[in-house]
């Protein structure tokens, strides 16, 4: 199957997804709303840290806007366009692959783009607000694809930390908080940490390859950061493809019966 | 045989997170992973780690940080999980069962919450001992400590049920969980202490009870006070009195709104 069919399906489903959004407008505002008004919190927290300490490692609360404007519209795009990302973990458990391994697509991705969180678009919208404040217009093209970057970032980890539960069964809880924590951990500068943690953000959970890299790519764009993090991209989206179908060598059906209005 | 019941429920609930024992594992070692993180954040403010900022050393911060989230993230996503049985029409199935529902679902997720609670809070005190050293405290304050924090996990459930309540209307439960969490991690203080607030902010959430879950239990571990903590428990029981009234009264509302279509 080519890249173009999939790109085309994975359109498709937002299409469809945001018409089932608009037919019940009033929750669709709800979602996005609340998710602004949770990202707003955020800068509550850092408006009280910077206010008590001023700076953190030569960043301030400009800094942070600029971790915003590239994270939150990522994982925005990520939720409204892979919305099953959280969830895969669930299916694998709950024996629902068999109606994705029925069907003449890719399974892995079918997998993550059935469904669209409405969430993600006020995250999306939040971050978009920011980025436009922020970044001028000339710095449109390196922004996309440092955003692109993270959006296939975030869909490998999820890929990844869904596919634990072909090997540990219920690893629901413990693949989405791996997904969350990467938002999280992506709040914070990369040059606070130091060390051990510092490879963590890079590899296991890599926060700074969603917030940080980006941010301080579009502050002052520098070649090797920015192969690294094309590199980054396409060895987690690679490591995700191997594991999902190691994985689900080992799945077992549940034979359970669904029906999918 | 009243109370029995909810023991009961209680203890297969526990039976059923010693089934899934990896996955709270994991989570709680996803939670070390954060107080890993914070341990490196608040090294960079305390460049001595002597010194102290409001009264909080290095080590008070990061023991802080450590019972705060222990307590706050001990329920997982209950808000979502309650919420999406009141939008799935779910409730209804559990309404005809001879037991009262936000006993039912106290008994079913504390006993979980205390494992979690547990696990969470072994693996911060492991990295916390390891990157930052041991906390001075005196031993004869644990009970009372203890005593605090299962105030603080009931009153966290509380305000949860009564949250989900709020999903009748909006229909959107995950939204208003990270809503919730948010104002919990923030306002009651999770994520630092009321000290490194501007005035202003610190005694609007000191009169608030999100920070009677995680700001004020987590005080008086670092910095334990008799007088204190006979103030933080009464609060935490007016705050308890007062949700478990407005819960009693919004689910009797919905239950007398809940239609059953058969099925």
């Amino acid at each position: 199957m080519s890249i173009k069919t999939e790109l085309l399906l994975i359109l498709q489903y937002f299409k469809i997804n945001l018409k089932t959004a608009i037919e019940y407008r009033a929750n669709f505002i709800i979602q996005a709303g609340a998710m602004v008004l949770n990202n707003c919190m955020w800068i509550v927290f850092w408006w009280i840290f910077m206010n008590k300490f001023e700076s953190l490692n030569g960043w301030d609360l400009n800094g942070i806007f600029q971790l915003y404007a590239v994270l939150m519209v990522s994982w925005g795009l990520a939720s409204m366009f892979f919305g099953k990302k959280g969830y895969i973990a669930q299916s694998i458990a709950e024996g629902k692959l068999d109606f994705h391994l029925s069907l003449p697509k890719n399974v892995m991705l079918h997998l993550l783009h059935g469904k669209a969180s409405w969430l993600g678009a006020g995250d999306f919208f939040f971050g978009l607000m920011i980025a436009i404040l922020i970044y001028p217009f000339s710095a449109v093209p390196l922004y996309s694809v440092l955003v692109l970057c993270g959006v296939v970032i975030f869909a490998s980890i999820a890929i990844i930390a869904g596919s634990l539960a072909f090997f540990f069964k219920n690893a629901h809880e413990t693949s989405r908080t791996m997904l969350h924590s990467m938002v999280i951990f992506g709040f914070y500068p990369l040059d606070i940490f130091h060390g051990a943690s510092k490879i963590i953000l890079l590899t296991l959970l890599p926060a700074g390859f969603v917030a940080s890299v980006p941010a301080m790519l579009l502050q002052e764009f520098n070649w090797p950061w920015f192969l690294a993090l094309i590199g980054a991209t396409f060895t987690f989206a690679a490591i995700a493809t191997i594991v999902f179908y190691i994985g689900l060598r080992r799945y077992e059906s549940g034979n359970m019966m669904n029906v999918r209005v | 045989m009243t109370i029995t019941k909810y023991f009961h429920i209680a203890k297969i609930s526990m039976r059923n997170v010693f089934a899934y024992k990896a996955d709270v594992f994991a989570h709680s070692l996803f939670i070390g992973l954060i107080i890993f993180i914070f341990i490196n954040l608040w090294q960079v403010i305390f460049i001595d780690p002597n010194n102290a900022i409001e009264g909080f050393t290095l080590t008070m911060m990061i023991w802080y940080l450590v019972l705060t989230e222990s307590i706050v993230t001990s329920f997982g996503r209950l808000v979502e999980d309650m919420g999406n049985e009141i939008q799935s029409g779910e409730i209804a199935t559990k309404l005809t069962k001879p037991y009262n529902y936000l006993l039912f679902q106290y008994s079913q997720n504390i006993s979980k919450s205390l494992f979690r609670f547990t696990t969470t809070f072994i693996v911060g005190a492991l990295l916390t001992l390891y990157f930052v050293g041991p906390l001075n405290f005196s031993l004869t304050s644990i009970p009372f400590i203890i005593i605090s924090v299962l105030a603080a996990i009931t009153l966290h459930f509380c305000l949860m049920a009564l949250i989900s309540t709020s999903i009748f209307w909006l229909e959107e439960a995950k939204a208003i969980d990270f809503l919730y969490s948010k104002i919990v991690f923030i306002i009651g203080g999770m994520f630092f202490p009321l000290e490194i607030f501007p005035d202003w902010l610190a005694s609007i959430s000191a009169k608030l009870p999100f920070s009677y879950i995680a700001y004020f239990p987590a005080k008086l571990f670092v910095s334990f006070s008799l007088n204190d903590f006979f103030k933080v428990f009464l609060t935490q029981l007016f705050w308890i009195a007062v949700i478990i009234t407005l819960n009693y009264v919004m689910y009797k509302f919905i239950i007398s709104k809940v239609q059953i279509h058969g099925g």
